[in-house]
This record gives structure tokens, sequence and C-alpha cells, in this order.
């Protein structure tokens, strides 16, 4: 599937690129020409609707003299170190899952019923648990980073081919040798697909975590000031920011994927 | 004889997975007997379901699923509404997608709960802007799936529809929405399933009913029964949600294996 997309791309002639690359910017830029006429009109107040050119002042201003950089440095913390321990659990007990049917018969149940509860449904009583600092929030980001990590780790790990399985057997390969040269290889597209997931969600409920849970540092915090002190440039930059970190995980963790992949593909053809 | 062997196994499954359950029951109650955290903390399991069962009597608990569950119905109907309009048209034209699919992508990038401070800063703090915020949430995974479902109708089909001179709205709704219906399904649960989650969320901040808002006073008074009875209330409906539409996906989906099966 991917292949055949990059194919066509590749001859797209160049014509047809720019075409594409036009329409790509079409929108984003009658949006910000279409803002930036009603706000300097006035017909909106600045406090609901700041100038493009006040937001990224205030971007700017922000970087430079404000602490922003170290409100993003705590969120990144606390969702790498929940990132971190959400998925390498889930990892672990997807792993377990797959290989053991009774494991899976025990667990299985119990952690789709609890799998059923939204994530930001836990905020109130992990707060209860561990009280508000740091911990609740890493929590409830891990938790979060858990679900998606074991469940395709399980599927990686029951969808290994049975070929492989029998030419393991021939081999000889038992336990951690099985599972260490057949199984999490195989295993990996799926395991890969997981961790992307994961940390998309990490990143997400971090958001809701900043909100519910008092810290005094975080992108979520720095929002949140903005939207008490009515400060919509400040909201507005919070989440450009936030945009732009989100997009950044994502194409580190894609390339990481890509990389440990290589050459899978020759695989798949034989 | 089989049939009986098979169900025998079943059963011995469905004993499997309770081991579970029980054993988190047998050391909660455990911990509760050893005194060893206050009450506050922790409560045994039995004054969980009492206090559900006293908050369904009093019918508080009836009042707070429906507000949420109104809530989530018109949040998820603007904003799968809306992912679906804008899928099919995604889907159907080469160059809408080329146009709007970045900056979706884009905005995609920001989570959904970023949004909430500019949504109240807008809206203010009423329903409005629930809805606005659960529509969000819903509106990705419908808008996606949509567009994965029709953009992926097999081109054969496409001829097809040439030939027997399909046109326009009969186009649509004999060949791209069968077509594409198995992936709206999945977008749909998907969109759903975000849309309960997100009105828990927005129920936390500042609003005086639902049953996001029940576990958060709960919270607020030190109640842990409440909060924990919240818990297992949004979990069963989660739950039954989920459940109901993989039904109704189960079956369309055996209705179109069975016509691919019949092409093959």
């Amino acid at each position: 599937m991917y292949l055949l997309k990059g194919g066509r791309d590749n001859s797209m002639n160049i014509s047809n690129q720019i075409k594409s690359w036009i329409g790509t910017i079409t929108v984003p830029l009658l949006l910000l020409t279409v803002w930036q006429f009603i706000a300097s009109q006035g017909y909106i107040l600045a406090m609901i609707l700041p100038s493009p050119a006040t937001v990224f002042s205030t971007f700017i201003t922000n970087i430079t003299q404000n602490d922003l950089l170290l409100h993003v440095g705590a969120s990144l913390k606390r969702v790498i170190l929940g990132f971190l321990i959400g998925a390498s659990s889930g990892f672990g007990f997807g792993l377990f899952m797959g290989l053991s049917r009774t494991a899976e018969k025990i667990f299985a149940p119990t952690f789709h019923v609890i799998r059923q509860v939204p994530v930001i449904g836990w905020i109130p009583l992990i707060v209860m648990w561990f009280a508000i600092a740091e911990v609740p929030q890493i929590i409830i980001i891990s938790l979060a980073a858990f679900y998606p990590m074991t469940l395709n780790t399980f599927a990686g790990v029951r969808n290994v081919r049975k070929e492989y399985l029998e030419l393991a057997s021939v081999n000889g390969y038992k336990g951690i040798k099985l599972i260490r040269k057949i199984i999490v290889p195989s295993a990996l597209p799926s395991i890969i697909t997981g961790a992307t997931l994961s940390l998309g969600m990490s990143w997400g409920i971090m958001m809701a975590a900043e909100f519910f849970i008092d810290t005094s540092y975080g992108i979520g915090t720095r929002i949140q000031a903005g939207r008490s002190s009515f400060n919509m440039a400040l909201v507005l930059v919070g989440i450009f920011t936030i945009g732009l970190i989100g997009y950044g995980l994502t194409v580190i963790i894609e390339t990481l994927g890509k990389v440990v992949n290589q050459g899978r593909d020759v695989n798949k053809e034989i | 004889m089989s049939k009986n062997i098979t169900n025998r196994i079943q059963w011995k499954d469905r004993m499997l997975g309770l081991i579970v359950p029980v054993l988190v029951l047998i050391v909660w109650q455990g911990l509760v007997n050893l005194k060893l955290y206050s009450d506050l903390i922790l409560v045994p399991p039995f004054k969980v379901v009492s206090t559900l069962v006293y908050l369904a009597g009093t019918g508080e608990l009836t009042t707070h699923i429906l507000v949420s569950l109104r809530r989530v119905m018109t949040g998820f109907l603007f904003g799968a509404t809306s992912g679906f309009v804008l899928g099919l048209f995604m889907g159907l034209s080469e160059s809408t997608n080329r146009t709007l699919g970045p900056f979706i992508k884009a905005l995609k990038q920001v989570p959904e709960f970023a949004w909430m401070p500019m949504i109240i800063l807008v809206f203010g703090m009423d329903e409005l802007a629930k809805n606005v915020f659960i529509a969000i949430g819903a509106f990705y995974p419908m808008v996606y799936n949509t567009y994965q479902g029709v953009s992926g109708v097999p081109h054969k089909y496409q001829e097809l529809a040439r030939v027997f001179d399909f046109k326009n709205i009969r186009f649509l709704s004999k060949v791209i929405l069968p077509g594409a219906l198995p992936s709206i399904l999945t977008g749909l649960r998907l969109s759903l399933g975000l849309s309960w989650m997100f009105v828990v969320g927005a129920e936390l901040f500042g609003t005086e009913s639902g049953i996001g808002y029940m576990m958060y006073s709960g919270r607020e008074m030190f109640q842990i029964d409440v909060v924990m009875a919240g818990l297992v209330v949004i979990g069963a409906i989660g739950f039954i949600m989920n459940a109901l539409l993989k039904m109704i996906e189960n079956k369309v989906l055996v209705w179109n294996v069975s016509v691919e099966g019949g092409q093959g």
C-alpha cells in the first residue's frame, strides 16, 4: 500500500507537484488572510480574536523573554517518563498474553472491561490516592500509553507466521531465544504501530492531566494561565506549540520505526 | 455431544477470566480489614455497590447519566456528521483531499484537550462549549475513516457502475456508501467512544450536572465511594456503547463478507 503510494508520488511530474503544493497552502493562507482582515477591522474584540501578527509576536516574546521553553520541558519530561513506563509495561503484558493462551484467558477479560473506562475518568481517583503532584500525572499518562501498546503487541505476537515458528522449533529455538530471535522481530511492525499510538495518546492525555491536576510548570498550565487572564494570544501560542511538538514527536517515532524496520519489506516479498 | 464439550470448555474459560476480579476483590477487602488506610482513601468493595444502589434509588444517578448522554449525543451528532460529509468529499475528489487533507492533518496534531481553554474563552462555560468540545473529539475518527472507506472502494465496482450508467446520488448510494460502510461504521464506533471520553473530561470543568461532575464533586468532598461508583458507571456505559456498535458492525460485515465470498 505504502509502496504503491510512494511510486505514484515519484512519477508525478514537477508541475503536478507544484499544483499539489499550491493546493496544500491555499486553505491556511486564505484563513490567515481572513483572520488578519477581521482582526484589523475590529469587528470582534481583540480579547477573543487577536490578529495573527499579535499571536506571532507573543510567540517570540514567550520564547525569548518568558519561560515557555521551561514549560515545554516540564511537559516533555512527564510525557516521556509516562510513555516509557506505560509502553514498556504494555509491551511486557501484551507479550505475556500473546505467548500464553492461559494467561490470555485469565487476564484479557479484566483488561477489556477496565479499558472501557475513559482514561480521564481515572483522574479524580488517582488524585485522591496520590495527591496533587507529579506522580498522578505520570500515572495517568502511563495508563494512556499502556492500552494501545498492550493491544498491538498482543496482536503482533499472535500473528507471527506459523512457518517461522515451525522453522524455529526445527532449529531447536526455545524460551528467551525463541522470543528474541523469532517472535519479537516478527511482531515488530505491530509493536511499532503500538508505540506510535501510545506516544500520541500520552501527548494528548498530558494536556488533560495538566488541566485537571494542578502544577506550576507545563504547557497545559501555561494555556490555562492564558485563559484565566483572558489572553487569547497566549492560548493560541500554547496550542500552536503543542501541535508543533506533537508533530515532532510523531515524526521522530515514525522515523525510528522505519529505521528499526528497515529491510523487512524484502522479507515479505519472499 | 461435541456441542456439550465446547460448552464446557467455554464455561471453563469464563471461570479463568473471573480469577483476576475475584483476587482483586479479596486483596481489596483484606486491605480494608487491615485498616492500613483511612476510609477517605479506601472503602470496602461492598460500600461502592451500596453507594451505587443508593444513588440510583434517589434518582440522582439517572439524572446525571441522562445529562451526560444528551451532551454526548449532541456533540457526537455534529462532529460525526461533519466528519462524514468532509470525509466523503475528500474521498470522492482528489483536489478536495489535496486542499483540505494536509490542513486537517495539521489540526489533528493538536490534542483535543488543548482546544478546551480556547473554546471556553470563545463560547463561555455553558452547554455550547461542551458540545463543541465533544464534536471536535468525534470529528477526527469519522473524517479519517470515511475518507479511507470512500477512497478505498475497489476500482472494479466503480467501473461496473459506469457500465450500468449509475450517476450522482445513485452512484453514491449504490456503490460508494455500501463499499465504504465497514470503514464508516468503524469510524462511528471510535467516534462515539471518544465522545464518551471527552464528555467525562468536559464535565470535570465548571458544570453542575453529569456523570463527570458527580465524580468531581465526590473528589472535592472526599467521598471516594462516589468516585468509584462513577468509574463503574462510565465504564459500563462505555462498554454498552461499544458493544452495541460492534453488534451492528458485525451484522453489516457478515453481509459484506458473504457478498465478497459469492464473487470469489
